[in-house]
């Protein structure tokens, strides 16, 4: 598309206001956790770092777990994302192709999944789990995290499928092909973008998660980044430094994720989705 | 195609049981926690009926907060959906890198909300934070402000962090939408000399429209039910000027331990969304029907 000089200036102008309004935050936190506490404290503070230092990180990495944090964190929203999947896809195809007596009802209930604060599942679902002895595992986690990621992930599915032309998915029943060949063999690797997609919402919703996670772990073995991460922010209140630190190092890990993935999760959003 | 009810049966039930089980039966529970006037957790309680309602709804903390959830929710539409479409426009332009800005701008989504709270904190601090000197060099401020200070200035700062943290998610879902306007009829409004407003008005918004309003009914869901970002920055204060529902329930049942009252205020809180949420889809499918 050809663009006059005009709407080339407000193009980039607002390009420039986006970079700075998602990076400068991330670029201040990241160059603050190298500097030294006189600099990240001065009254003028310093766009580029001054001064270098990795005491904060040293200081981090001693005074906790970070690393059995991490690793926490990558075990449960992994589970979290396959069993989403595992659930959904087999769900979403069926909402899209098959046909049952209350299909449109159902897909409404799911839906208004969203309609509600999560708050009030945190004290029944506590009671549950305190039945089932399961307070205190990531199991626990895994269960909750897939319970919130499951309906807008069948949601998205369903929408992936129905962008397949019909003729496709036709063709191969004609062949005789059962459903579950179908699914399997030609519809799940052509919306191979869109399940992609669904896999990272779901990795990422449980990533992120916080208030379940802080309520159903009790031991400091078992936590994820971002329980393990208030309790630094809870113990060191106005270290900064360490602070900045701990955000970066939280940051690092899905920001490798991306890196790779991230093309699959924008190709997949915008090729599908929303209906 | 046949009907094949056991083997739909087979693709959907264990998804619906799994959402029966984790978010269907506790809602119950708390509908039937409504009922009572249990006070810890575990404790054991009596029939109450429709007590908790009665005094709830003359709560005037109650209505404070239904009050503080309605202007977050619009605030945060507003806000979130500008930024939202403006983003989504300039990631529909063609311009070197974009493949890059399209897949880093969801930055500010996938970092914990935890990190989030920690950086805007940091940020707009008065100690070696980046925002009041901004400021006062933009010559907007000419001296330290404590956003966290007021009830006002802290709703606002609140409805900033959460829409920054959500804006970047609804904009490649706009984009999705964007994406699937035919580029012909770009070329041929061209060809007809429809000036660049035009054409937006034209075709991109009608066409558009649809989309965007999924994404108001999705935002409000979400934002309404915001707790974390809230809780961790100001806990409801000051002075309660940042209570919005979810962190009125919190309290009520963690802090004064009145799990009940709680739940009763979760299920009318819960009944308020619903009624939203199906009129808003019933809407929804007329507007589509007539397309």
């Amino acid at each position: 598309m050809r663009r006059g000089r005009s709407w080339n200036a407000v193009l980039v102008a607002g390009l420039l206001f986006f970079v700075a309004l998602v990076g400068l935050p991330f670029w201040w936190v990241v160059s603050g956790s190298f500097k030294i506490p006189q600099e990240i404290i001065a009254r003028v503070p310093t766009m580029f770092p001054q001064s270098f230092t990795l005491e904060h990180y040293q200081k981090l990495l001693s005074s906790s777990d970070y690393g059995t944090y991490l690793v926490n964190s990558l075990v449960v929203s992994s589970l979290s994302a396959f069993i989403t999947l595992l659930l959904a896809i087999p769900a979403g195809y069926a909402f899209f192709r098959l046909e049952f007596k209350g299909r449109e009802t159902y897909y409404r209930i799911i839906l208004l999944a969203y309609a509600f604060p999560s708050i009030v599942v945190l004290i029944p679902l506590f009671g549950m789990f305190a039945k089932a002895g399961l307070v205190d595992t990531r199991t626990a986690l895994v269960i909750v995290n897939v319970a919130f990621a499951l309906p807008f992930a069948i949601w998205m599915l369903r929408s992936f499928f129905a962008s397949i032309p019909k003729e496709i998915e036709e063709a191969a029943r004609l062949d005789g092909g059962p459903p579950l060949t179908v699914l399997w063999r030609i519809m799940i690797p052509l919306t191979a973008p869109g399940i992609a997609a669904v896999a990272i919402f779901a990795f990422v919703t449980s990533w992120t998660e916080y208030v379940f996670a802080s309520v159903m772990i009790l031991s400091d073995a078992r936590r994820t980044i971002p329980v393990g991460f208030s309790g630094i922010i809870g113990q060191y209140q106005v270290d900064w430094g360490l602070l900045l630190a701990g955000a970066s190092l939280a940051i690092l890990p899905v920001v490798i994720v991306f890196a790779f993935i991230g093309r699959w999760f924008v190709t997949g959003l915008t090729e599908g989705a929303v209906k | 195609m046949a009907r094949k009810p056991i083997l739909a049966f087979a693709f959907v039930a264990p998804a619906l049981l799994f959402l029966a089980a984790t978010l269907v039966w506790p809602l119950v529970s708390a509908f039937v926690l409504s009922l009572q006037n249990v006070r810890g957790i575990g404790t054991s309680g009596q029939w109450v009926g429709l007590e908790n309602y009665r005094f709830i709804l003359t709560y005037a903390a109650f209505w404070e907060s239904a009050g503080l959830s309605l202007v977050w929710v619009l605030a945060n539409a507003i806000v979130q959906t500008l930024l939202a479409l403006a983003a989504a426009l300039i990631l529909h332009q063609k311009f070197p890198g974009l493949r890059i800005a399209r897949t880093w701008i969801i930055l500010t989504w996938i970092v914990p909300t935890v990190v989030v709270v920690m950086i805007w904190r940091w940020l707009f601090s008065t100690s070696g934070g980046m925002i009041n000197p901004l400021l006062i060099q933009l010559g907007i401020l000419n001296r330290p402000m404590g956003f966290f200070a007021t009830p006002e200035s802290a709703f606002a700062t609140l409805v900033f962090i959460n829409s920054w943290r959500w804006f970047p998610f609804i904009a490649l879902m706009m984009l999705a939408g964007l994406s699937r306007i035919p580029t012909e009829l770009y070329e041929a409004a061209r060809i007809d000399g429809a000036s660049a407003f035009k054409r937006f008005t034209r075709i991109t918004w009608p066409l558009l429209a649809p989309t965007l309003t999924v994404l108001l009914i999705i935002g409000t869901l979400l934002s309404f039910n915001v707790f974390d970002i809230i809780w961790l920055m100001t806990q409801g204060g000051p002075a309660g000027g940042t209570r919005t529902l979810p962190i009125l329930i919190y309290e009520t049942a963690f802090r004064s331990y009145r799990m009940s009252e709680a739940a009763t205020i979760a299920v009318l809180a819960t009944m308020l969304l619903m009624a939203f949420a199906v009129l808003a889809t019933r809407s929804l499918a007329r507007s589509g029907d007539e397309r």
